[in-house]
């Protein structure tokens, strides 16, 4: 009996946890975001992007143009990995093929949506900056360290970077409406949050539906827990339906568009609402709030309605619609899967052995989290929910950011990819910079968080990005002056 | 009698490609035959910055999207031209 109802609680550990993802707040960041992911590798051609990777770009162009092109054109690992052999063997080299390497996992649009909307905002601007600074320095850092092999690469054409391609206007714009969206959809600010009008449903029974979700899942809202609510059930019933309807619509999309495919837009279009909307219950019935958030979620969908027909080809479109469901096909299962297991899981870690081991911003704990995240390996995203559950169990904000750094970076698989593509060495190399490095970040997020002002942080941070550089330009010259000889040997 | 080489490593979107480059090959009634190329350093071969890449007779046609039906077809009517 004992046995039983400890499986009880586990089970309700993850019911509950996985009801406070659906919840309408995840909602109304993760569904957009997943619709700009797919829109960023549908509709921007990736020449546009690809061209200040050539061999012959200068490195203070093509190394922001490596990070950019991590964080827009790279969600999934069928363009990571061939991009990043690209840039390395017949690009920009070494140096911003890492950068680029560095910078997608852990900067692009779905994780920083995702890491904002779960965790805060601030956390997803650290995970930004110090993504970009310090993919940067690595780049720079091992292109440097190996820089007589580098020189040994092809010197084949350059015809693979020279491709030309802008964006179109419509599909700029309507890339920009689905960031707009998302940002109604997410903003705390009082025009989106305020109530503008409100009535009541006369639905019996509400009330008791909500007493008996709260008896489904019991959660402890002390613990940040949250339960699921009436609105919320509603979602999870909408999510099914959108998922049926996109399996009968989206995924025969190249035989031409049918009747599912529109239910499925439309279902979504139906729901981003509905999550926009407050909700109570009572016994009365149940009111519904019409925030500044709904009206902004609807101008916002009318307007990519309107776009859709009118400016985008259907080609467009098609690529678009797949693209987004891959991504949903790809990730939200194992998202599914995984955040239940966390929230099973975190039942059974005792909040005291996080605390103790990274409830403080030192370097033990900032390690503690990027070994941790170096040996674990978890699908696209669900580090998200774990870093919420550390959170929550007490981890400080620096040893956070640290394992957030290092996660999605270093796991057995990537570094066996790469270590295929560019040699061991470098591979491990690599894994030890960005341990480093991610250290580091954790360290200096965490002071930020402890109270340090911005201003040391920048000084420190300036001070030591300087100090990277002067040792970089120093070894630079003097492989410069006594290089002839070396890379002689290199190529031949 | 043509050469397809589906490039990739076995991502939905390759498999979509290979589906319809079949079903392009079947709608012109031509022979060919059909190669899956899964390993990276021999995709890597040719010039392409994401797969899926679609090779026609050793020629690079299309890579990092999904191509239409039609244009496949013409891509096969091309290299069957240049054949004979």
């Amino acid at each position: 009996m004992d046995i039983l109802s400890f499986l009880v609680r586990l089970f309700q550990g993850g019911m509950g946890n996985l009801a406070a993802y659906l919840a309408a707040h995840v909602l109304l960041c993760l569904v957009p975001a997943f619709y700009i992911a797919g829109a960023m590798t549908a509709l921007i051609p990736k020449a546009s992007v690809t061209r200040f990777l050539g061999r012959n770009a200068p490195k203070f162009i093509s190394y922001p143009a490596a990070a950019l092109a991590g964080s827009v054109l790279a969600v999934c690992s069928c363009t990571i990995v061939p991009l990043f052999a690209g840039i390395y063997k017949k690009g920009a080299g070494l140096g911003p093929a890492i950068t680029f390497l560095f910078f997608a996992p852990a900067a692009n649009i779905l994780a920083l949506v995702y890491t904002g909307g779960v965790i805060g905002v601030d956390l997803a601007f650290a995970r930004l900056f110090l993504s970009l600074a310090f993919g940067i320095g690595i780049g720079l850092i091992m292109a440097l360290i190996f820089r007589r092999s580098d020189i040994a690469h092809d010197k084949s054409t350059d015809a693979m970077f020279s491709g030309k391609g802008g964006m179109r206007r419509g599909a700029l714009i309507f890339l920009l409406l689905l960031v707009a969206l998302l940002l109604a959809g997410t903003f705390k600010v009082s025009l989106l949050t305020n109530t503008y009008a409100e009535f009541t449903l006369p639905i019996s029974g509400m009330d008791r539906f909500q007493d008996f979700l709260y008896r489904l899942v019991p959660y402890d809202a002390s613990k940040g827990e949250e339960g699921v609510t009436a609105q919320g059930a509603i979602l999870i019933g909408m999510l099914v339906l959108i998922g049926l309807a996109s399996f009968k619509g989206l995924e025969n999309i190249f035989e031409g568009f049918n009747l599912w495919t529109w239910m499925a837009m439309g279902l979504v279009g139906l729901t981003l609402m509905i999550a926009a909307l407050g909700m109570t219950p009572h016994a009365g019935g149940l009111d519904i709030r019409f925030t500044g958030r709904f009206f902004g979620v609807l101008l916002a969908i009318a307007l990519l309605v309107w776009l859709m027909f009118k400016r985008l080809t259907e080609d467009e479109l098609r690529d678009w619609l797949w693209e987004s469901w891959r991504f949903v096909k790809q990730i939200f299962p194992l998202l599914v899967v995984g955040v239940f297991a966390v929230g099973v899981i975190r039942v059974l870690i005792k909040p005291e052995w996080i605390q103790a081991l990274a409830g403080h911003n030192t370097i033990l704990g900032n390690l503690a989290g990027v070994i941790f995240g170096v040996f674990m390996y978890f699908p696209t995203l669900v580090e998200v929910p774990i870093a919420k559950m550390f959170l929550s169990l007490g981890m400080h904000r620096g040893p956070l950011l640290a394992y957030l750094m290092a996660d999605p970076e270093l796991s057995l698989q990537s570094i066996l990819i790469v270590s295929a593509i560019i040699g061991r060495l470098k591979a491990w190399t690599y894994v030890f910079w960005v341990a480093l490095f991610s250290t580091l970040a954790g360290l200096i997020y965490g002071s930020w968080v402890d109270g340090t002002g911005l201003g040391m942080i920048v000084l420190y941070l300036t001070l030591f990005l300087a100090a990277l550089a002067l040792v970089l330009y120093w070894v630079d010259k003097r492989t410069r002056v006594k290089g002839t000889i070396p890379q002689k040997a290199a190529t031949d | 009698m043509l050469v397809i080489k589906i490039l990739g490593t076995g991502c939905p979107n390759c498999k979509k490609v290979e589906a319809l480059a079949r079903q392009a090959v079947t709608n012109l009634g031509v022979e060919a035959e059909f190669i899956k190329v899964t390993d990276y350093s021999e995709i890597m071969q040719y010039p392409i910055l994401s797969t899926p890449g679609l090779v026609i007779n050793e020629k690079l046609v299309c890579a990092g999207r999904i191509p239409s039906q039609a244009e496949i077809t013409t891509w096969l009517a091309n290299a069957l031209m240049e054949v004979t």
